[in-house]
């Protein structure tokens, strides 16, 4: 499913024959084992040294050997900080890099927006726009190197969505939504002017609804409509 | 439930319209509920004399309410007590009268608005009181031609056309006899009933309805000559006639002799709150979808009027299509609308689409509206108050309506795993979401935080910091005033000084926020 790794059986290697697990310690051999057993998993190095009841110095120099082997490495994942340990030959899944949108433990948020961007845009030129039409013309449009998955595509349109930024709307079979089967989910552009902010409220746009300090103002307290630096701002003219 | 900031907000209005005293008596009742005469006098340590007025004051303006009850007395004989209810809804309502008074000057005439004006000024008048009224303004006004008669038609008839239009009603019973609760005797079907409809009536909406007139009588006037409405006596028997005399008695110098029936009118409130939740409901749709909705939304919302029970009514009544269509004719701007153009807005309206046919009927959910436009409000303070990322959560919460987890959130949302928990706690401590924590032990302990938007919990939480915003915009007018009179004090003349402009815009600026904030409250409290 994703665009980083296959099936995770396709990619494991055959360790050669005269492979560096030959010379490995007893301790080291354990170490390897724990962590090439939890797969494309890996597993964090606290995990790990409790799994095996090491010593520290000792599981800190079987750490070090199997690396210098190159049989372990250590990948980044969306927990960040946390030393987290591999067999060599497995790529990360999913479940630790944080999955598609992740680029070496961060969340790709550049790349993310410049999709969300397009999609917009795409949206608004196509008036209505079905998941599968949006896909479509991302794939014909070449604007990305790497193809995305309809399932990624749907993940996006979902956060614009939440974004208020298009709507979902069902077809009716008229006008726009012509050659679009009636009862079909499609997507359009929340504002008749693409990308727009949503509609402010009455409470979000007096200082007293965005104020964090609500809840301590009071008539006659230390902040009080009278004294209240934001009211002070907003009525400078 | 009124909230704390509601009676505070509350006070505030009744303070600034009767003064100190009034205020204290609204506030006791608004805080403990209804209270006798003693009580309130203990409370509020006045004199009696100035309890007895503030509450006369009170309900002149309909924002106190008095009733009985039958209690045992020290001799076991049954004992009647008077109580006076304070109406929180009527008391906001004062806020309102300018949004009224707008409605009448463009759906009536001139004639209309100034008998409009007088009921608002004084809360409750007699036909005669309001002819009077007219007569003398006449006087003032210099108007040649207008006799003394010919005021009095006019009056007559812009009285009938308010009434007609249900912006004007007959008051209420002044002292009804509220029957004590009678739960163990009813029967099953009752009590089913109830339940049915989800809460049992409130304690103030029972005494209301024993206090309401009955429905014929509302907007009758009930006479033929007009100016005696004594022949309306016999017609509406001793029901009414006899309630009615409790207020004689403790306002009979105002309202004329004692022996002398009297028929009070005010202002409809409830017509009025339905006409602003119908153009609240346009406006919402208009923004959201385009015009051609709004002016079918109009059309089904005038041909299902008068069939609308109460103010928060869910669904509009079922139409015929060539019903609606024939409506949508009406309004200029739906000539331009074809049947099929129609039915299409009916679907957007969200209307399930039903058999085509002659006799396809639709009805608008009307509930769903408003609760779109509810959220609209509450999402737009979340995003200005905690940014894009809170905001998008929270919408996702919010349609999701069930418990959904911390990195489920990040996924769908995008939003960085390690700041996700960060907002979601943020939101969690200003009480914008409910959370609970999963701690499922096998051979570690892992522990989740589950995060939902829980609506009935938050929308009061909401309509209190906006009653608490209410409070503080008036507050802030009000000392803008001062500065302003301070400022003219301090210049002497400062025509066209700097400071005179800011404060002028200052206070336009305050004033219209009340405005739309007010639209708000009643977004939340009123729909």
């Amino acid at each position: 499913m994703s665009r980083l790794q296959g099936p995770s059986s396709l990619k494991r290697k055959q360790p050669d024959s005269n492979s560096p697990l030959d010379s490995l310690s007893e301790q080291e051999r354990v170490v390897y084992n724990v962590i090439k057993s939890k797969q494309d998993l890996g597993i964090w190095s606290k995990d790990l040294k409790r799994e095996t009841k090491l010593l520290d110095n000792m599981f800190g120099k079987c750490i070090k050997t199997l690396q210098s082997k190159k049989l372990i490495k250590e990948v980044a994942t969306k927990n960040k900080g946390r030393k987290h340990l591999m067999a060599a030959e497995f790529e990360p899944s999913k479940e630790i890099t944080g999955g598609n949108w992740y680029l070496d433990g961060n969340l790709d948020t550049e790349f993310i927006n410049l999709l969300k961007d397009q999609c917009v845009k795409l949206i608004y030129k196509m008036k209505v726009a079905t998941l599968e039409g949006i896909s479509d013309t991302i794939r014909r449009s070449g604007i990305f190197k790497v193809e995305f998955t309809s399932q990624q595509i749907e993940e996006i349109v979902r956060a614009l969505v939440l974004d208020n930024e298009i709507v979902e709307v069902k077809s009716n079979g008229m006008e726009e939504f012509d050659c679009i089967p009636i009862g079909k989910v499609c997507y359009k552009c929340a504002s008749k002017g693409g990308k727009a902010e949503p509609r402010i409220g009455a409470m979000a746009s007096i200082p007293c609804g965005v104020c964090p300090r609500i809840s301590v103002c009071a008539p006659d307290g230390v902040i009080s409509p009278k004294t209240c630096i934001y009211y002070e701002k907003w009525l400078d003219f | 439930m009124v909230t704390q900031y509601g009676i505070k907000f509350a006070v505030h209005l009744i303070t600034s319209h009767f003064g100190n005293l009034v205020s204290k008596v609204c506030d006791n009742l608004l805080r403990r509920g209804p209270l006798t005469l003693q009580l309130l006098i203990r409370f509020t340590e006045l004199t009696p004399l100035q309890v007895k007025n503030s509450l006369l004051i009170l309900i002149q303006h309909n924002c106190v309410q008095a009733f009985s009850t039958e209690h045992i007395g020290a001799g076991g004989n049954e004992v009647k007590v008077t109580q006076y209810l304070a109406l929180f809804d009527n008391i906001l309502h004062r806020l309102r009268f300018p949004k009224f008074l707008a409605i009448v000057s463009q759906e009536l005439d001139k004639d209309c608005e100034e008998i409009f004006e007088g009921l608002i000024q004084h809360g409750r008048l007699t036909l005669e009181q309001i002819s009077d009224r007219a007569e003398s303004s006449a006087k003032t006004g210099g108007k040649p031609s207008s006799g003394g008669p010919a005021v009095r038609d006019a009056v007559r008839e812009g009285f009938h056309k308010l009434l007609n239009s249900r912006f004007v009603e007959r008051c209420p019973a002044p002292e009804p006899f509220l029957e004590p609760p009678s739960e163990p005797k009813s029967s099953n079907k009752r009590g089913a009933k109830s339940k049915l409809a989800g809460a049992s009536e409130t304690e103030e909406q029972r005494i209301l309805a024993s206090a309401a007139p009955i429905e014929a009588l509302r907007f009758s006037l009930l006479t033929t000559s007009g100016t005696d409405l004594d022949a309306e006596k016999d017609g509406t028997g001793s029901s009414v006639g006899e309630k009615r005399k409790h207020a004689a008695v403790d306002s009979d110098e105002e309202f004329g002799s004692k022996d002398k029936e009297v028929v009070l009118w005010r202002v409809n409130f409830e017509e009025f709150i339905r006409c602003l939740r119908h153009k609240a409901c346009m406006e919402n749709v208009r923004a959201r979808l385009d015009d051609g909705a709004a002016i079918v939304l109009k059309a089904v919302l005038d041909a299902t009027r008068s069939a609308e029970q109460k103010v928060k009514t869910e669904t509009s009544v079922p139409l015929l299509m060539n019903t609606i269509f024939e409506e949508v004719m009406k309004n200029e701007a739906g000539r331009s609308l074809t049947l099929d153009r129609v039915r299409a807005s009916l679907i957007q309206l969200g209307c399930p689409s039903a058999m085509r046919g002659t006799d396809e009927t639709y009805s608008i959910d009307l509930k769903k509206i408003i609760e779109l436009a509810q959220n609209e409000e509450v999402e737009s303070i979340v995003l200005k108050r905690y940014g894009r990322d809170a905001y998008r959560m929270f919408r996702l919460l919010s349609k999701a309506g069930q418990l959904l987890e911390t990195d489920k959130i990040a996924d769908m949302t995008f939003v960085e795993k390690k700041e996700t928990p960060n907002i979601l706690y943020k939101l969690w401590q200003d009480e914008y979401l409910h959370m609970e924590k999963l701690v499922v032990s096998s051979a570690r302990q892992f522990s989740f935080m589950l995060w939902k938007v829980n609506k009935p919990i938050l929308w009061e939480h909401v309509l209190d910091e906006m009653y608490h915003a209410a409070l503080n915009l008036n507050q802030r007018l009000i000392y803008e005033q001062e500065q302003k009179e301070l400022y003219a004090i301090q210049q002497g003349t400062p025509t066209g000084s700097t400071e005179k402009d800011r404060l002028r815009n200052a206070k336009i600026y305050l004033h219209s926020s009340l405005v739309k904030l007010d639209d708000a409250l009643m977004l939340f409290h009123d729909f």
